[in-house]
């Protein structure tokens, strides 16, 4: 086993799962193109094998010298003391920070930014740590009041709306606003 | 040349109205380049529809201008935040980011300010007297299989940096190249990989993706920081570099001035691969190997004035043969066909004032990043006081709007926040972030021209190396990535 832990066997797993998926994937599309005798499978099918040897290259790498950093290394993304997972609370926290902009995103088409805004600012600082309400309300107005202020009033960007009641109509009226704020000038 | 500059020099000032779209593009480049969350291209995207009430010179001046602030305003994101602006910033962040935790960051954005202003008034001087002669020269000797070689080249410097091993390098680099087979196929229009999802049809775009993997992710590891008490806040300083810690670095910035020109100069390749190679470059000629990516200057240095340096060069394929270095420069063919022109030789014979106008543009925005740039650095150095958790939701409502604008989709939304998060867990397995954007950015543009060449050689693959530029890039390539691996399981390259 050298220096190989499970983890390593399971990163080496997953991507292979994911190339084994690609490659299959790409008979989906195996057709030829009259004017390239390579088709459109043949690139995809060449990352997908050199994917496989970099990952059993990383493999064995990890059987000789475990989870290590290669000597001469440059601009390491995320070198550093890593959390400890094994405390359930610290694991939930994390795992709400990486959901809960996911739910934001899901309700952008029925809510609409304009509504949805304020509690996902208002959420992520609380996941951040912030416990002082008055700050977070504070905070809030302030980032929602540039939000609208620099896309809304000052460059006019879309953006989604909503599509169901009331939300859509609270949208509606925050445009109708805008309009009026923009014919003052 | 004088004559010509003048002339656009003096059409530039000589209208209110043309000085207002320069400024508001200076100032709005700057500051979209420097919001994380954000970045020029999310200005571009906005922009382009207003551009049909200006005149063509000032609407293809106005996304000059955003082109080269917009690139030095990426940079401060990348040194205080670990959040590239844009991908051509990423470089910056392997030296910038710890500069500013060992509470250097004055001196890492000191240095962003003034070799991007080296990096873009060289640049610009050198495309204002040899456009012509070196599109000519262009049009000559760089085809496809060359552009394919030297994707090859970048894709094989670009894995040799981030990752914590060679192997993790090249599946980055797997990775962004994959991730971009997703969608039509660029020689038959064939769909793949959609997986039923009509929208994917497009293809990952790649702000979106960009967004989720730099600004995201970066939230994402400070969220586990503090979640685990290890989050430190990073230390403001003030202190700029000197003449003398500058000059040290004059051989740097000279050959990341000719590497990003280079990269700059061929179709399709644009500010990104420059700022990787001049990054490359820089540690392949440094004594002291080891002390980049841990906060070396030069590093900074490097990465700034390659991509700055690639903003003119980009000009000259767009230009005179009509084809786009990067996503900006592609918004500004879209500038060109809104206004009835299309970019290419003839756009010298029939639009010559155009043409000067943004030529002059580009050398004064160059100049202004050295004095705006020196002036906003205290002002921008203060968002590094705002603590975190006010920060953190801005910059995700800031990416979420950047996601969504460019198409209209919610689904580009969505791709930034799985972005995001496979962002954050393969940085923490020690893969590279930069490495996976560039094989995104990448991927298309080699598959492209790959094929092409193939074409073009009758599907004899010697041929490209009778080709004397092709053949050294392709060597080039072979060499870093062999070397590479040699130094993987040499026994002298004991792990740390």
């Amino acid at each position: 086993m050298g220096r190989l832990k499970r983890g390593h066997m399971i990163e080496a797993a997953i991507w292979l799962l994911i190339a084994a998926v690609f490659f299959g994937y790409s008979f989906e599309f195996n057709q030829p193109i009259e004017i390239y005798k390579f088709g459109a499978t043949a690139w995809p099918r060449v990352v997908v094998v050199l994917l496989v040897v970099a990952t059993l290259g990383n493999l064995y790498y990890s059987y000789l010298y475990g989870s290590s950093a290669q000597q001469g290394r440059m601009g390491i993304s995320n070198e550093g003391p890593q959390t400890d997972f094994s405390d359930p609370g610290t694991l939930t926290k994390m795992l709400a920070v990486l959901f809960t902009p996911f739910i934001f995103a899901w309700l952008l088409k029925p809510v609409g930014i304009y509504f949805a805004a304020p509690f996902f600012i208002a959420a992520i600082m609380w996941l951040f740590g912030e416990r002082r309400i008055k700050a977070i309300l504070i905070m809030t107005a302030v980032i929602y009041v540039i939000f609208l202020g620099l896309f809304l009033v000052i460059l006019n960007a879309p953006l989604p709306q909503g599509n169901t009641s009331p939300f859509y109509d609270y949208s509606a009226w925050i445009l109708k606003m805008n309009t009026q704020l923009q014919n003052l000038w | 040349m004088i004559e010509n500059f003048l002339a656009g020099s003096s059409a530039l000032f000589g209208d209110p109205v043309t000085i207002a779209i320069f400024v508001f593009g200076v100032i709005g480049g700057m500051l979209f380049g420097a919001i994380p969350g954000v970045s020029m291209l999310t200005l571009a995207a906005i922009l382009l529809p207003f551009t049909a009430g200006l005149t063509p010179a000032q609407g293809v001046m106005l996304f000059a201008v955003i082109y080269c602030t917009g690139t030095y305003g990426g940079a401060i994101t990348a040194i205080l935040f670990n959040i590239p602006g844009a991908p051509e910033n990423a470089p910056t962040a392997f030296d910038g980011y710890p500069m500013t935790q060992q509470g250097k960051s004055g001196k890492a954005v000191g240095a962003a300010v003034l070799c991007s202003a080296i990096g873009g008034v060289s640049s610009a001087l050198i495309m204002m007297a040899a456009t012509e002669p070196l599109a000519q020269w262009a049009i000559r000797n760089i085809g496809p299989p060359e552009i394919f070689a030297l994707v090859f080249f970048g894709l094989a410097v670009a894995s040799s940096v981030g990752a914590r091993t060679i192997w993790k390098g090249w599946m980055s680099v797997l990775i962004g190249l994959l991730i971009a087979t997703i969608g039509q196929d660029p020689v038959g229009g064939i769909n793949r990989y959609n997986f039923g999802v009509g929208d994917l049809a497009a293809g990952i775009a790649f702000v979106p993706a960009i967004l989720g993997f730099f600004a995201v992710s970066e939230i994402f590891v400070q969220a586990e920081r503090k979640a685990g008490g290890t989050y430190k806040a990073p230390k403001v300083s003030m202190s700029f570099p000197t003449f003398l810690e500058l000059w040290m670095h004059k051989f740097a910035v000279l050959r990341s001035i000719l590497v990003g020109f280079f990269c700059g100069i061929l179709p399709g390749i644009g500010a990104t691969l420059a700022a990787f190679m001049g990054y490359g470059e820089a540690v392949r000629w440094s004594k002291d190997k080891e002390s980049f990516g841990k906060g070396n200057l030069e590093g900074v240095i490097s990465s700034e004035t390659a991509n700055n340096a690639a903003t003119g060069a980009a000009m000259i394929p767009l230009l005179a043969l009509g084809l786009p270095g990067g996503a900006l420069t592609a918004m500004m063919v879209a500038v060109f066909q809104m206004h009835d022109l299309q970019p290419g030789p003839l756009v010298f014979y029939t639009s010559p004032d155009l043409i000067w106008v943004v030529f002059a543009a580009m050398f004064y925005a160059n100049l202004s990043i050295l004095i705006i740039g020196l002036v906003e650095t205290k002002t921008i150095l203060n968002l590094l006081k705002i603590p975190f958790q006010f920060l953190a939701p801005l910059i995700l409502m800031l990416a979420t709007i950047g996601a969504y604008i460019s198409r209209g989709l919610v689904l580009d939304v969505m791709v930034m926040f799985i972005a995001g998060i496979l962002g954050y867990l393969l940085r923490r397995s020690g893969f590279s972030i930069p490495g996976i954007v560039l094989g995104l950015i990448l991927g298309q543009i080699g598959e492209q021209n790959f094929a092409q060449g193939m074409q073009m050689v009758h599907y004899d693959l010697g041929t490209y190396f009778s080709r004397p530029i092709c053949a050294i890039l392709i060597a080039a390539g072979a060499v870093t990535l062999f070397a590479n691996i040699y130094r993987a399981f040499a026994p002298a390259a004991q792990p740390r």
